[in-house]
């Protein structure tokens, strides 16, 4: 590693004169990937498809080196988004905490409250009400639905197709409201707390659950077939971007990708929280691995949604919705890790207490950006629009990789 | 609380647990050495009775006093959750092995640990900055790090650590560097 | 009369009036001395000036359908989408692509400080000439053709495949790999489907003999049956294909691929030169379309010829004075008549607001009678309507397309090109020339 930097542009001792030039300075390369990243053959080019650009989900900015069409290989670089949420959460109390944590993956915010709410409960030694448990299942489900939903119009937006964006949003749109009726907000839901959450169930949340729960299984078929059967689409993800799941498991992957291709591994099956034991439904899995299977799965896993939440609003006990906790909260000091499966995969969060009101670490470990370095190994070879299609059906979000 | 997992792990790595494998809830957790992480971690890996093949979390942390590097495995057949902890980095200038031999995955979570505190991994090909830029100079997550913040001038001004602006010499000793006790 | 003191409508009619005043003026002074002689060159060469009023009415009509179709386009997508689309600017939105237009026309003329001047200026101008000289050789109706020659079919390819260069100008010299990119594509996918597109028609001209479109729309004259589509149906589809391709319409559109290259060759462009691409790109669609319907559908053929009772033949010089007396009374009675149900049916309606809207209806029946009596009278006005009724079927079929499916991937998008498109244009000639050969003998 290097030291030779060039001059940083917020020193105001250095003066740097302000040239005009065409082009950006060549980057000095700082490691030896780098180095061979940066090093042009015949024919090859830098296309940077920057931070502002219509397909990358978020502010992501991913250097493709293109000789013609084809990728040759390709850089991401992060940080666009990064707000310092862990140090944040280093000088707010517990409570504060989880509301840092909202923003992160905030298309499926339930479930950033769920892993440190869950590690900071292992911490406290609190005992969740078995209602309060129900109830976080059931908003879970729903947001994983919601995501799956939105991600399909996502691939299928990043692909050309215009229609399902907007038809997913109609999908999305219902069960954001039905989940603004019980918590007041449409997506940074600050719904959980420490020991249950805030406030039961109210009568506008469950008459729209039961219209949607109606007709919400053959209304996300209807949608699907828009796309499943459309030869274009399919043409486009099939044997794209395969991943196979020894590579899969080396490079760190859950959730529907690591599904996708092949590896069976759900936290709700292999490690059960909340009341999962109890729920019965199957974990889609493909063996594939291309993009055709990781966009199946997800589509497989909205159905298994629904189960879940029909055999949730079955079998509901009333009691308390949040344990009786003493207001100034000073866990044990020690160390606890709390994961959930989202819809990306595993979500978690690393909480080291030292007998404060304030958690010493809190470590977020967010799927997408495991997912991230998926995204230059597989599409070695393809073309750019492919670049596209794989980081679609990885389904990042920005927020969670950039913390 | 899996004895079964518990026992295999101290009859495995034995002499080379600076605890006792601890247990809380569902979690276990082992210390090795900075010496021995590598040949535990590929153990972890390898062994059949074990087979610890995920690596789902790799972080470091700044007790104040020292740095570790916290490894949390998991295993894809028969569900164990595990947490190795390698405690005793230095604080100055933390060098770890890294795990990249085994987990190609892991060059990532390194980058951004490195961004973060500064620990360099040795044999990781792209250690650079993650989030920060590339000229960044100080390593954010430390806990010698401190924001000049605007909020200094607000009627909460100094309540909190990071609220109080200026270099460490303005703060006191008490204040600097917040030390977890055992962690 | 102090300017500042003007609204906006009324400086405008301020400078308006004097203007047309004085040139109506200058105009009648001008025709009554020199008419007779203007009248002579006219008649003595009657083509060429025939020529130019074609021309310049098919300049000046192309706008306007570029905006009905930039407006269909955004309505009928709104809805498919299951959204409303433009609704606040005119009845239903209709005006939005007006003021889609203005607007670009107002926008600042920037030219990056890199690109290779000359040709950056250029490129948008070839794209858009290429796209309106073949609007000359549409047969929009018999009587309605401004460059009906034998060549007719030949001309369309030759020229539309001009902007292809144009495109290629775009994408090179805007000095931005995105634009190159997209420029290269464009080529790339527009000299693929030329081919497949000029073989599929030769089956036509097989079986007609000429290349000249009125004559191809007078060969399948007679009832539905006749049209070119029944009687090549392989050929209308590889044609079909290989105009979305040509017109750079989803899922063939590559060249603008909103998600990957953020506008393709176009996007260095603003204001007005952007402008230029996207109504040469709409106009485009319609001349494709146009062509198609030509070709295939029996252009301005009606599907079934019904004999008209030419009874409604009017004579309007039998009524001698009578003719200013009816046209003078006639607006007014009919106004009042479909006036007064509105007002006597609803307590709400105003006095003035129903006479408003017993204007437009009156208005709305009159035009509509007109119509119809020209519909029938009047060949030229009853295959144009035809022919337009099937154009926009097919502009409608392209709007559903970009709607519903997604783009295909170049190398799928060529290799369909290449290695299906082209062997089936070449299997439909020998069929084509096949069946002749048994039929002749």
């Amino acid at each position: 590693m290097t030291q030779q930097m060039r001059p940083s542009l917020d020193d105001p001792r250095v003066a740097i004169p302000a040239e005009s030039t065409w082009y950006e300075p060549a980057p000095i390369p700082q490691t030896e990937r780098q180095a061979e990243f940066l090093t042009l053959r015949e024919g090859e080019m830098f296309v940077n498809m920057g931070p502002q650009h219509p397909s990358t989900h978020g502010v992501l900015r991913v250097i493709i080196k293109v000789n013609g069409e084809k990728v040759v290989d390709l850089d991401p670089v992060l940080g666009y988004l990064h707000r310092g949420v862990e140090k944040l959460c280093e000088n707010a109390d517990y409570h504060q905490a989880i509301c840092y944590t909202d923003p992160l993956e905030y298309v499926a915010s339930l479930f950033c409250e769920a892993a440190p709410v869950a590690a900071f409960e292992k911490l406290m030694d609190v005992e969740v009400p078995l209602r309060a448990q129900y109830i976080r299942v059931l908003t879970m489900e729903l947001n994983r639905i919601a995501s799956h939903t939105l991600f399909q119009g996502w691939m299928a937006l990043d692909l050309g197709g215009i229609t399902p964006i907007l038809w997913a949003f109609i999908e999305r749109d219902e069960i954001v409201d039905m989940l603004a009726a019980l918590t007041g907000q449409k997506l940074l839901y600050n719904y959980y707390r420490i020991g249950g959450v805030n406030g039961d169930l109210n009568h506008e949340f469950m008459s729209r659950l039961g219209t949607w729960m109606s007709r919400a299984a053959a209304q996300i078929d209807s949608n699907l077939a828009l796309i499943n059967e459309n030869e274009i689409f399919v043409r486009r993800t099939r044997g794209l971007g395969v991943l196979d799941a020894k590579t899969a498991l080396k490079m760190g992957v859950t959730g529907p990708n690591l599904r996708a291709s092949g590896v069976p591994y759900d936290l709700r099956r292999d490690r059960p929280y909340l009341v999962y034991p109890e729920l019965e439904f199957d974990v889609p899995t493909r063996d594939e691995g291309d993009s055709l299977a990781r966009y199946l799965v997800r589509m497989d896993e909205i159905k298994q949604s629904i189960r879940i939440i029909d055999q949730v609003l079955h079998e509901m006990p009333d009691g308390p919705v949040m344990a009786k906790l003493p207001r100034l909260l000073r866990p044990r000091p020690g160390r606890a890790f709390g994961a959930v499966e989202g819809p990306r995969g595993v979500y978690g969060t690393y909480a080291i207490s030292d007998g404060t009101d304030q958690p010493f670490r809190m470590r977020i470990h967010d799927p997408s950006f495991v997912h991230l370095q998926l995204v230059g190994p597989l599409t070695k070879g393809n073309l750019i629009a492919d670049t596209m299609a794989v980081m679609a059906s990885l389904d990042p979000v920005m927020g969670g990789v950039d913390k | 609380m899996d004895r079964r997992l518990a026992a295999l792990l101290q009859e495995k790595f034995g002499e080379r647990l600076l605890t006792p494998v601890r247990q809380r809830y569902d979690e276990s957790e082992i210390r090795v050495a900075l010496a021995d992480a590598t040949d535990t971690l590929r153990t972890l890996h390898d062994d059949p009775a074990l087979r610890f093949e995920m690596l789902i979390d790799l972080c470091g942390v700044d007790t104040g006093e020292e740095m570790q590097v916290v490894y949390h495995l998991s295993s894809s057949t028969s569900g164990d959750w595990l947490r190795v902890i390698v405690p005793g980095l230095d604080r100055t200038s933390p060098r770890i092995a890294s795990a990249t031999f085994m987990w190609p995955g892991a060059e990532w979570m390194e980058r951004e640990a490195y961004d973060m505190f500064g620990i360099i991994f040795e044999g990781n090909r792209d250690l650079r900055r993650i989030y920060m830029p590339d000229d960044y100079r100080s390593f954010p997550l430390r806990k010698d790090f401190y924001l000049a913040d605007d909020a200094s001038r607000s009627p909460a001004a100094g309540v909190r650590n990071m609220e109080r602006a200026g270099t460490p010499a303005d703060a006191t000793a008490a204040t600097t560097l917040r030390k977890s006790p055992g962690v | 009369m102090a300017w500042n003191r003007l609204t906006p409508a009324g400086r405008a009619l301020a400078v308006l009036l004097p203007v047309l005043a004085i040139g109506g003026a200058l105009t009648t002074v001008l025709l009554a001395t020199f008419g007779g002689a203007i009248a002579a060159t006219i008649g003595a060469n009657l083509p060429i000036v025939r020529f130019l009023v074609a021309a310049v009415v098919t300049f000046l009509i192309s706008v306007p359908v570029a905006f009905l179709l930039i407006y269909m386009e955004m309505k009928i997508i709104a809805l498919m989408n299951l959204r409303i689309g433009p609704d606040r600017i005119g009845p239903a939105g209709a005006v939005m692509s007006v003021v889609h237009g203005l607007k670009v026309l107002m926008k600042e003329d920037y030219t990056p400080p890199s690109v290779d001047v000359p040709v950056f200026t250029l490129a948008p101008v070839v794209v858009y000439l290429a796209s309106f000289m073949t609007l000359l050789v549409i047969p929009f109706a018999p009587e309605l053709t401004s460059m009906g020659f034998e060549l007719g079919l030949l001309y369309f390819f030759a020229i539309g495949g001009l902007s292809v260069v144009g495109l290629m100008m775009a994408g090179w010299s805007s000095f931005n790999k995105y634009s190159l990119l997209g420029g290269i594509r464009a080529a790339a996918q527009a000299i693929s489907y030329e081919i497949p597109l000029t073989l599929s028609v030769v089956g036509i001209v097989i079986l007609t003999g000429t290349l000249s479109l009125p004559k191809i729309v007078a060969a399948q004259d007679g009832s539905f049956l006749d049209w070119f589509i029944f009687r090549q149906p392989l050929a209308a589809i590889i044609f079909f294909i290989a105009i979305t391709a040509e017109a750079n319409r989803t899922p063939f559109d590559n060249a603008e691929a909103d998600q990957e290259i953020v506008a393709g060759f176009a996007t260095e462009y603003s204001g007005m030169r952007f402008g230029f691409f996207f109504f040469a790109e709409y106009v485009n669609v319609f001349i494709v379309s146009a062509l198609f319907s030509a070709v295939f559908l029996g252009g301005s053929n009606p599907p079934i010829h019904i004999d008209v009772n030419p009874q409604i033949l009017i004579d309007l010089s039998a009524l001698g004075i009578g003719l200013p007396l009816i046209a003078g009374i006639a607006p007014v009675l009919g106004t009042l008549l479909f006036a007064a149900p509105i007002w006597f049916a609803s307590s709400r309606v105003k006095g003035w607001q129903a006479l408003v809207a017993g204007f437009l209806i009156f208005g709305g029946v009159s035009t509509a009678a007109v119509g119809i009596w020209a519909f029938v009278m009047l060949p030229p006005v009853a295959s144009l309507i035809w022919f337009l009724i099937k154009t926009f079927a097919l502009v409608f079929t392209f709007v559903w397309m970009r709607g519903t499916l997604p783009r295909a991937r170049i190398d799928q998008l060529m290799g369909f090109a290449w290695k299906w498109l082209l062997p089936a244009s070449l299997l439909n000639i020998f069929a084509t020339a096949f069946a002749v050969l048994i039929a002749g003998r």
